[in-house]
């Protein structure tokens, strides 16, 4: 066991490496450099201010003393959107919001979706199977800004009558929190009952639930205690990565409602060319997802003592 | 020696030589070649059915599948060939269409939705001249009354209610006033569907144009993820030992790596780039890259770079299976190399799992590339797609609601058929149904 974890961190280590010099490179092949705006300063002030950054030395050289820098924890300041403040600064300042409303949606999405999966699979076969298996298909084929953007036009003045929300966001309110939230956990919602429907189906044939049922045990006793437990890996395979994901990138539905957060924050660097704070918020979500990943592998034996983990994945 | 005769153990399971060598005793006539008759009895009742025609059966009989492919075709056609029909193109400009609706009102009731909205003295000053055309002039009484109206219906400012007043509908489809004019005139003028948005190009073509962006995106990926993949698997899964090892581990890697960050910076890098080589010279490889554009093949090398783990993993374990059946012994002991055993014999044993897994990689391509265009980081302007029609259509949102409605409406569709549709053709190509 202590082998196999030991195994997976070294792996997590070298893919966090390869992560960070991947965006390295691509970031520096982008065409283009930060210090173009609308007005155009003079070549003299663009090199003295990549003189100032290290951007003047060949690629491999600035990739070494990024590195050298990050093992000292140092993510280096900001040299664009808020220049000269600290990246971890930042992160930390955006990181809060956006994890908010991803452990909402997520939870909600949780909540509902595995109870559906369980009600659809439990009822198999019925309307409320199909009703539900309608449900999910088409809320895995929305993409996320469709939802976001038809419950932010529906339920925000767009139909007569119907204002029950802010349309922009104001961090203390919490009816600004509902809309983002909802369609943030749309498609996990979605997804997860999926999910949830095939394993259950799975677990619900085999003969230890025949058993149970054998036993007299009651109906609701045999779906959450013994059926879903054995349901439950590959819901916990999708969860680990998309609850990383949820809590830091809402991209999309932070854009549409202008929020904030650190997904929004993402894409405005890139686009910004603002180099420490991509490699930043980069770093960031790639360590998130990655120990989630590795959580979530270790979380298996905890889930199903059967798995034998120092066999490896296959 | 003949008293010496074999005695049999009861219970032994040694075979009897007297029995065997009675086999041969064949009929006199066993080496005669065969009559019509029994020949015909040979032949087998029905066709043979192929692996495809079976599979073609059984997903003709999925209701919910052909459905999602009737309107596959349907979205197809829009996509490529309504751009054909269409007269206008996704980046033309037409002269005053800025900001029309998908509906219109026709030349005269505009005429008298104006009238009526006329101030008192502008409504005398326009009865005056009409009449001085017919060669006569208003009464006092005469101007007193359409006084008198024109200032009822100025103070009322409800356009909606005058036009219900008025009996003024709204007429399908959008024209300009020119248009409108013209078509007075006895031409025909194509209408705009869908209505123009706010730089006067037509919606409709716009959206084929998008959608047909979208589906050229989804099946140049699954190509590219199919290639890749199939490629990556087969060789990690027949090769086997160290090989497979290190692939794996390489595979494990790229799998932890955050796509969606990965394929945000990567179209980002990889657009410059192109456009980069689309400008360097005049050979056939630049003039590719013109035709689909610079962006479009940036997303697509960006999503192969990233999706095809998945395909190679699970055409890795097919591999893996399948490696082990007699008839691949039996082509290795007949001294075929690993690739004809990989290419003739492997793969097309696990065809189904791969024509399933690319197909539902469609959809999922298009899912990511709309993402990516409604954040601005996939095809560019003028080049439009479903995605970032989408955004654009975001500032417009309460005026021009249909704006969002209609693209992200086709998108949506796209994908729930193509999902629908992967699904049925799962179903209709899983071996394991077969029996």
């Amino acid at each position: 066991m202590a082998k196999y974890i030991l195994k997976r961190v070294l792996m997590a280590v070298i893919t966090l490496f390869v992560v960070i010099c991947l965006t390295f490179f691509l970031m520096n092949a982008v065409p283009g450099s930060p210090w173009l705006s609308e007005r155009s300063p003079s070549q003299a002030t663009i090199d003295a201010l990549n003189a100032k950054y290290g951007l003047d030395k060949p690629v491999i050289v600035q990739l070494g003393m990024y590195l050298n820098d990050l093992l000292h924890l140092d993510f280096r300041d900001s040299i664009k959107m808020q220049k000269d403040r600290p990246v971890l600064d930042i992160i930390a300042n955006m990181f809060p919001i956006s994890a908010k409303i991803g452990v909402i949606s997520i939870l909600w999405a949780i909540l509902v979706g595995v109870p559906l999966g369980c009600l659809a699979a439990y009822r198999r076969g019925t309307w409320v199977d199909s009703l539900l298996r309608v449900i999910s298909t088409v809320g895995i084929s929305m993409p996320g800004f469709v939802v976001a953007t038809l419950l932010l036009h529906t339920l925000t003045g767009g139909l007569p009558g119907v204002n029950l929300f802010p349309a922009t966001f104001v961090a203390s309110d919490w009816r600004s929190y509902v809309l983002p939230c909802l369609s943030l956990g749309f498609y996990p919602m979605c997804y997860l009952s999926r999910q949830t429907r095939t394993a259950m189906l799975d677990s619900i044939s085999q003969e230890y639930i025949k058993t149970a049922r054998a036993k007299g045990l009651k109906n609701g006793k045999i779906i959450f205690k013994h059926a879903l437990r054995n349901a439950l890996i590959p819901v916990i395979t999708y969860l680990g990565p998309q609850i990383a994901f949820t809590l830091c990138g809402g991209f999309v539905v932070e854009t549409v409602f202008t929020i904030p957060g650190l997904g929004r924050y993402f894409v405005q660097s890139i686009t910004n060319r603002d180099y420490p704070l991509i490699m930043g918020t980069t770093i960031f979500l790639a360590a998130f997802i990655i120990i989630m990943n590795l959580v979530v592998d270790l979380l298996y034996k905890l889930v199903d003592p059967r798995i034998n983990l120092s066999k490896g994945g296959d | 020696m003949a008293d010496k005769k074999h005695k049999k153990v009861l219970g032994s399971l040694q075979p009897d030589v007297e029995d065997i060598l009675s086999w041969n005793d064949l009929p006199a006539n066993a080496f005669e070649p065969a009559s019509t008759q029994e020949k015909a009895g040979f032949i087998q009742d029905r066709k043979s059915v192929s692996y495809w025609k079976d599979a073609w059966r059984r997903l003709r009989k999925n209701k919910v599948a052909m459905i999602a492919l009737v309107i596959i075709i349907l979205l197809a056609l829009f996509a490529f060939v309504g751009p054909m029909i269409v007269p206008y193109s996704y980046d033309e400009v037409i002269p005053g269409a800025n900001n029309i609706h998908p509906w219109h009102y026709t030349l005269e009731d505009q005429e008298k939705l104006s009238e009526a909205q006329m101030t008192p003295d502008e409504a005398v000053a326009a009865a005056e001249a009409e009449a001085a055309v017919e060669g006569r002039t208003l009464t006092s009484v005469e101007i007193a009354t359409i006084r008198a109206k024109a200032k009822v219906n100025s103070s009322n400012t409800d356009v909606e209610a005058l036009k219900q007043e008025l009996g003024i509908k709204a007429k399908p489809f959008g024209y300009t006033n020119d248009e409108l004019q013209r078509m007075a005139d006895g031409e025909f003028v194509f209408p705009h569907v869908f209505g123009c948005d706010i730089q006067g190009r037509d919606i409709m073509v716009r959206t084929m144009v998008g959608a047909r962006v979208s589906m050229i995106v989804g099946i140049c990926c699954a190509l590219i993820v199919l290639v890749i993949g199939a490629l990556y698997g087969s060789i990690s899964g027949y090769c086997g030992g160290k090989v497979d090892a290190v692939m794996q581990r390489i595979v494990e890697i790229i799998y932890t790596i955050p796509e969606v960050l990965v394929i945000l910076l990567l179209g980002a890098t990889l657009k410059p780039i192109f456009e980069e080589f689309q400008n360097s010279g005049d050979g056939p490889l630049q003039r590719l890259v013109t035709v689909l554009g610079p962006n479009l093949i940036s997303i697509f090398i960006a999503f192969g770079m990233l999706y095809w783990v998945t395909m190679s993993r699970i055409i890795r374990g097919q591999i893996l299976q399948l490696k082990q059946q007699e008839y691949v012994t039996a082509a290795r002991a007949l001294g075929a190399k690993g690739g004809r055993i990989i290419s003739r014999h492997l793969l097309p044993n696990c065809v189904g799992q791969i024509v399933t897994t690319t197909f539902l990689q469609i959809p999922s391509a298009i899912f990511t590339e709309s993402f990516l265009s409604f954040l601005g980081m996939g095809v560019s302007a003028p080049m439009t797609s479903l995605g970032s029609m989408c955004a654009d259509a975001l500032s417009g949102l309460t005026s021009y609601p249909y704006r969002l409605f209609i693209p992200a409406a086709i998108l949506s569709v796209m994908i729930l058929c193509l999902n629908l549709f992967g699904d049925g053709l799962r179903d209709a190509l899983d071996p394991r149904l077969k029996k």
